[in-house]
Formats: structure tokens, C-alpha cells, sequence
């Protein structure tokens, strides 16, 4: 039974607004056939700007499973998923989308009682008119496409986008530099451009490539007022926290490139800088700075943010976030996108050699002066917690940061529990109390 | 002279311990009970103060601790079992730089510095193979006491292979194996020998290091301290009252918030485990000559080491 906490958070205002959009924006797609528009299903890296250049409607899958899981609807997506063969071991994104592929090909009709809204809801992604993946780092992601194509018989068309891992280890690799980097963002552009003359074929209409140019112009504006937005945090206390950027993931990663996605940005960006005008803090009270490495645990978006901020702990930034998303701005030409694009998709963060996570870990620890680490052990994501032992080792021999491990999951929430997040924080800031202590002596 | 009371209200036992205001224990108990009992910790915090010939009203301060640490009333402050298990244990063990803790449902291995402070920590998460709960288990399938279950498997000598730590299918395990026939020393042996392969994983993701003490109800497991012995290649020290670590921590974090006590001293990594003074409560110490080793200044901690 989840724990009552007293909310001692401060949410910025500007994700309510995210939250209508991306309403807003599921309610679109899932009458996008009635619109008379062909239906892309997706996962890994946001393609969503090609598809709004070739007029289609897109869905992405980790997306509208995280959405199930944030609104604690993912139940008969799963049930469906795991009938159809899918165990809880197997990545909960995928498990969950599978299952709305199995829901979608069924209709609405679901044999578990009381959850017929749920599985409605779950059923309502309009069937795909054909897949193309974009995962890098991550196996299954490859092999999810692979699967919702025999759901739908084989009978659609699927495109996979190939991404060489960045193990980073030549002598002249490092991050955004180096042979492996700038050959690998080559290969995946070339297969952009195939994949453009694959969605002609598709849709049978030319590719309008200066729509991609406008919709990157705008995303390339939106990353860079994210950038700026993330860039204030670093002030004490910070005035916005790792969660209030957890709720912008959505429009960044598959919004339409265009004003509104901006205005929102410039919104939420505004927000921050007035609440550092104001001496407004994202937390009551903050004693703690933290980092948070993993993936999202949806279900309990809420009750994480509640329940750091109870202990005066400040989460302020994190691989998923700082890391993702359109993070590098400067890599955008929206003249000539394609070749920043790739670059984008290949700078997943499970798409990186230890090397270069412990640079990436090291830097926003250091420049936002966190106290400690806090590893979300993704049980069903082993692509993101593999090498989070060797960061926290890194971080506690090179900048002396402790750090605590709790287990949970993307969207299955019957792998976390919330005495064994609360020993683990608690520990931890034990740990950091009792050194402030030391060396105020 | 003020007195502490430090309680853990574990899984399956109730802890409780007094210590003076120079860290001294004066007082323990230690009470079996169902889980997280508040019939439990109100007997065992009455038979600590009664041993240390105590009221409640005498008490200068109190910390709790264990899954249960928000239930303990008049607690003035209440810390993790990780917080709490180190700092005892660094103080009834000075030097040590490895506390595997087993628990009744969980188990713990924490890397503490040279003060005694917590610097790294790994738990078992949502599973209870290898700790007290999963020995239950295995003592029930081989028809042998608890108590008698260490000794048993002493006497083991085959390596049988145990493919699950599972403790709710420990038993069909188990079962699996007494259908072939297989001795129950062998089997006993082989399942303790498995537990403590766990164990070092656990171990692994903190750092190996030594000294290592163990601590909790299974520590008083001999087959358990053994096989954790070999497979971490180092002696591995138990105290005399292993399972009180947790309740001693916070009854002198409890003093120590008062401004009372030493603090725990700074210990070289490679310094050896030393017997330290006894204190006016008395223990029965059987391997022990009652030596008394100053380390540095003189630290009053009172306990002593058995080696196994």
C-alpha cells in the first residue's frame, strides 16, 4: 500500500499546460484514421519530425505505455500482453504496447472485470500502417517492432534504423568527437535518407523536406530553451527539480515541431527564471541535492516527487533527462537536419561505453553540486542499469558522492515498493548527514 | 550518570539495548515475536531496562530503528538499520570494514570507513533467499531444529547442485534432492554453500574488504559463518551477541545526540580485530582471556570478539 506523504514539492505550473497538450495530442491520434491519415507505430529515437514532414500521424510506443503506467491504466495492456505470451520479464514498455497491439487487433473486449475503461483506453492506438524502428542500445527494442509485426500478421511494412553502440574507446573517441562518432552519425544519416524514400513508397506523395527544416527549426528552439530552463537548476536552492523535467518528456519527444512546442518551452523556462527572481525553490526547505540514474518509474511519478521533497532532497538532474531528448541543440542544422538528427539518436543514453557515461555522470554531478546518487534499478531495463554499479563506484572514488539503489520499473509497478525506497534514501542521507557533521568539525 | 536506549524492532525479533553515557551496554534482551510486534519490542525494551536495573523515567534518550523504527514510542529519533548496524558494529568490532548483516527477511552487506560511518551499502530487494526466513525454511524440510541446522551441515562433504535460493521453492528443492537419496548433511552443506555465493554477490556490489564481521540471527548459524568464510576467502568475525548490533548502534546514536560518548576511533585498514574491555554487565567469554587492549585513547566500548 503506498505510503501518505506530506507534499512539501513545488511542481511548476507550465507541466499542467504539457499535460493538456499531450491530452490533446493522444485524443488526435486516436482518431487519426477517421481523418483519413496513414499510421506510423515507432519506438527509440524521435522520428516524429519525418513523420510530420511525410503527413503522417505517428504513435510511439514507449510513450503511450508510459502514459498508461503514469495514469495507472497499463493493467489490461499487460494481462493482454502476457495471454498473448509476453512474461513479466520482458521490457514493461514493450510488454505493455504489445499488449495494446494485441488489445487494438481484439477490439475493446477484455475478460477482466472493472477494467473495461482501462483496456478501452488501451485499445484505442488506431492499428499501425506500417512500423519503423529507431532503438539504439537496446535489443529488445529492435525485437519489439519485430514482434508487433506478427501481431498484425505480417502483413505491414516495417523499416529498422541500425545504431552502432558507442563503446568510446579509441584513442581519439569521446563525447561528440572522434572518428567512431563522426562515422556512425554518417551511417545513420544515410539511413534516414533511405528511410524517407521508404515513406514515399509508403505514402506515395514526395517527402516535404522543407517542413522538416521548419518543424527542426522549432524543436531546435524548444531544446535550446530546455537547455537554458535545465541550465538555471544549478542554482541553491534549485527552482525546479528532475520531476517537473520528467513531466516536459512528453512534448519534447514527440510533440509536432512547431510554435506551440516553443511557446511551451519559452513557458516553462519563464517559469523557472521567475521563480529565481521570486526566490522560489522547486522544494521546501531543500537540504539534499540528488541525481537520479534510470529510466522513469511512471507509476509512481508523483508519489517520487512527494517523497524526496518529504526529506528536504532536491532531485535535480539525471541520465534520462540531461541526456536525451534533443539535448545537444548546437548539433541541429535545421538547413541540412538529418545528419544532427542522427546524432541525436545515437546519443540515447544506453546507446554509450562506460567511458563516456562516467564523464556524462561526473560532469552533472559536479556542476550541479549534488550531494548524492540515487540508481532506479530498472528491473525490466537492464540496457540502463547495467553499468550503473560502475558509475556509482566512479562517483564515490571521484567526487566522494555516495549513493543508494532502490528497484522498480518503466511501467510495472509490481517490481517497486516503498519501504525499500525509504531505507535506501534515508541511509543514504544518514550517510551525507554524518559527513557534514564530520567536517564541520 | 544518563543512560540510552536504543531498540530495533526487526522482522521476526525485537531488540533492545542501555548503554551509559560512556557507551557501555548495561542492559540487552533480545525477544522472539511475529513480525514487526509491538507486544515483542514493549518485553524487550521492559527486560533491558530490568537488566540494567532501569526505568523507563531513568532513560536520557532513545533511537529506533528496524522496519518497525515508527512504531517505537518515545523514540526521540529513529535511523535506518543500515545507519544503525554499522555504527554498533564498529563499535563492538573496532576496525572493521565489512558488516554482512542476515536478517530474519533480509540481508545486508555494508561497507563502513575508518570511523565507522556508512560509505557504501547493498540490500537484497525483493526476495528472501539466504537470510533467516529462507533457514526456517530449510531446517522444516530436513526435519532438523533451527538450532541444529549449522552443525548439520558442518558435517556435510558432497556439492550438490542447488538451483534456486528461492525460499518459497527451497522446499521442493530440497524435497528434490531427499527423493534421490542424497544425505542430509550433503544437502544441508550444499544449500549453505549456495546462500553464501549469494551472499558475495551481494558483497560484490559494495566492494570486498576486511576485516568483516557478521552480524544478525544467522550469524549464529556456524555452517552459515563458515561457507561465508570460504567463499570470501578471510576470516569472518562474529560477536558475541550478534543479533543486538542494530539496537546498540542506536542506543549510542542516541547518547551521541545527547553530546555524550566517544566517538568510534579511527582504525587503520589492515589493523587487526582486538578483544576490548568488558563492561560492568558482565559476558560469558568462553574464547576470550579478557584482555584489555587500549586503542588509542583509552575507548571504553565494552564487548568482546569471539573468532570462529
Amino acid at each position: 500500500m503506498p505510503t501518505t506523504v506530506e507534499d512539501k514539492s513545488n511542481r511548476l505550473d507550465m507541466t499542467r499546460q504539457g499535460g493538456r497538450m499531450i491530452a490533446s495530442y493522444w485524443d488526435d491520434l486516436f482518431t487519426a484514421r477517421e481523418q483519413g491519415k496513414q499510421i506510423v507505430w515507432y519506438n527509440g529515437g524521435a522520428l516524429n519530425p519525418i513523420f510530420q514532414a511525410a503527413g503522417l500521424a505517428w504513435c510511439h510506443g514507449e510513450a503511450f505505455a508510459a502514459r498508461l503506467a503514469a495514469q495507472r491504466m497499463e493493467g489490461p495492456a499487460q494481462l493482454a500482453g502476457a495471454e498473448y505470451g509476453y512474461n513479466a520479464e520482458l521490457c514493461s514498455y514493450s510488454r505493455t504496447h504489445l499488449g495494446c497491439a494485441v488489445l487494438t487487433v481484439q477490439g475493446s473486449q477484455s475478460g477482466v472485470v472493472g477494467m473495461n475503461d482501462q483496456a478501452e483506453l488501451a485499445a484505442k492506438l488506431p492499428a499501425p500502417d506500417f512500423f519503423v524502428n529507431n532503438y539504439a542500445g537496446c535489443s529488445t527494442g529492435q525485437q519489439w517492432d519485430g514482434i508487433s509485426y506478427r501481431v498484425f500478421g505480417k502483413e505491414l511494412p516495417l523499416f529498422n534504423v541500425s545504431h552502432p553502440f558507442l563503446w568510446g574507446n579509441q584513442p581519439d573517441a569521446g563525447y561528440l568527437r572522434g572518428e567512431e562518432w563522426e562515422s556512425a552519425s554518417r551511417y545513420v544519416r544515410d539511413q534516414l535518407r533511405d528511410l524517407i524514400t521508404w515513406l514515399e513508397e509508403r505514402t506515395g506523395r514526395p517527402f516535404d523536406w522543407d517542413l522538416l527544416s521548419e518543424s527542426m527549426t522549432y524543436i531546435k528552439r524548444a531544446a535550446e530553451l530546455r537547455r537554458e530552463g535545465l541550465e538555471l537548476c544549478k542554482q541553491k536552492p534549485a527552482p525546479a527539480t528532475f520531476w517537473d523535467w520528467i513531466a516536459c518528456v512528453a512534448p519534447i519527444n514527440f510533440l509536432p515541431g512547431d510554435q506551440a512546442l516553443v511557446d511551451y518551452f519559452q513557458g516553462v523556462r519563464d517559469e523557472i527564471k521567475g521563480r529565481i527572481d521570486a526566490g522560489v525553490s522547486g522544494v521546501r526547505n531543500e537540504r539534499y541535492r540528488l541525481y537520479f540514474d534510470g529510466i522513469m518509474n511512471w507509476n509512481k511519478l508523483g508519489f517520487l516527487s512527494r517523497k524526496f521533497a518529504e526529506y528536504d532532497a532536491a532531485v535535480l538532474c539525471g541520465r534520462y533527462i540531461h541526456n536525451a531528448f534533443w539535448q545537444e541543440p548546437q548539433l541541429i542544422d535545421p538547413d541540412d537536419p538529418l545528419m544532427g538528427m542522427a546524432q541525436h539518436y545515437l546519443l540515447c543514453p544506453t546507446n554509450h561505453g562506460s567511458k563516456t557515461l562516467d564523464y556524462l555522470t561526473l560532469r552533472d554531478c559536479a556542476e550541479y553540486d549534488v550531494d548524492g546518487i540515487v540508481f532506479h534499478s530498472t528491473r525490466t531495463c537492464r540496457a540502463f542499469t547495467g553499468p550503473q554499479r560502475l558509475l556509482a563506484r566512479s562517483a564515490q572514488q571521484t567526487l566522494g558522492i555516495p549513493s543508494a539503489f532502490f528497484e522498480g520499473d518503466v511501467a510495472d509497478a509490481s517490481f517497486y515498493k516503498d519501504e525499500i525506497l525509504e531505507s535506501r534514501i534515508v541511509t543514504m542521507l544518514e550517510a551525507i548527514d554524518v559527513r557534514r557533521e564530520r567536517a564541520a568539525i | 550518570m544518563s543512560r540510552f536506549l536504543g531498540v530495533d524492532l526487526g522482522s521476526t525479533t525485537a531488540k533492545a539495548v542501555v548503554v551509559d553515557e560512556t557507551g557501555a551496554i548495561a542492559g540487552t534482551s533480545t525477544v522472539q515475536m511475529g513480525a514487526v510486534s509491538r507486544t515483542g519490542m514493549t518485553r524487550a525494551v521492559t527486560e533491558a531496562l530490568a537488566a540494567a536495573g532501569l526505568e523507563e523515567a531513568d532513560l536520557a534518550g532513545t533511537v529506533s530503528t528496524g522496519y518497525g523504527r515508527k512504531l517505537v514510542p518515545g523514540a526521540d529519533r529513529t535511523f535506518t538499520e543500515i545507519t544503525c548496524h554499522a555504527r554498533g558494529t564498529a563499535a563492538m568490532c573496532p576496525g572493521v570494514r565489512l558488516v554482512i548483516d542476515i536478517g530474519g527477511q533480509d540481508s545486508k552487506a555494508i561497507a563502513v570507513d575508518a570511523e565507522g560511518l556508512v560509505e557504501d551499502f547493498a540490500m537484497n530487494d525483493r526476495c528472501a533467499g539466504g537470510t533467516g526466513r529462507f533457514y526456517d525454511v530449510l531446517a522444516r524440510a530436513l526435519e532438523v531444529d533451527l538450532g541444529e541446522l549449522g552443525e548439520l551441515a558442518l558435517r556435510g562433504g558432497q556439492d550438490l547442485e542447488v538451483s534456486t535460493m528461492c525460499a518459497t521453492f527451497a522446499e521442493t528443492e530440497v524435497v528434490s534432492l531427499l527423493a534421490q537419496g542424497l544425505p542430509t548433511a550433503d544437502i544441508a552443506a550444499s544449500v549453505h554453500r549456495a546462500v553464501a555465493g549469494r551472499t558475495l554477490a551481494l558483497v560484490a556490489q559494495v566492494g570486498r574488504r576486511a576485516p568483516v564481521v557478521m552480524t544478525g540471527g544467522v550469524a549464529r548459524n556456524p555452517a552459515a559463518v563458515r561457507f561465508l568464510a570460504d567463499a570470501l576467502r578471510c576470516e569472518v568475525t562474529v560477536p558475541e551477541q550478534p543479533q543486538i548490533t542494530g539496537a546498540y548502534g542506536a542506543a549510542l546514536l542516541a547518547m551521541e545526540a545527547a553530546g555524550r560518548g566517544p566517538r568510534v576511533p579511527a582504525e587503520p585498514a589492515d589493523a587487526p580485530l582486538r578483544p576490548v574491555p568488558h563492561g560492568d554487565a558482565g559476558h560469558s567469554c568462553a574464547d576470550c582471556d579478557g584482555t584489555v587492549v587500549r586503542l588509542g585513547a583509552a575507548i571504553p566500548v565494552r564487548g568482546r570478539l569471539s573468532r570462529r
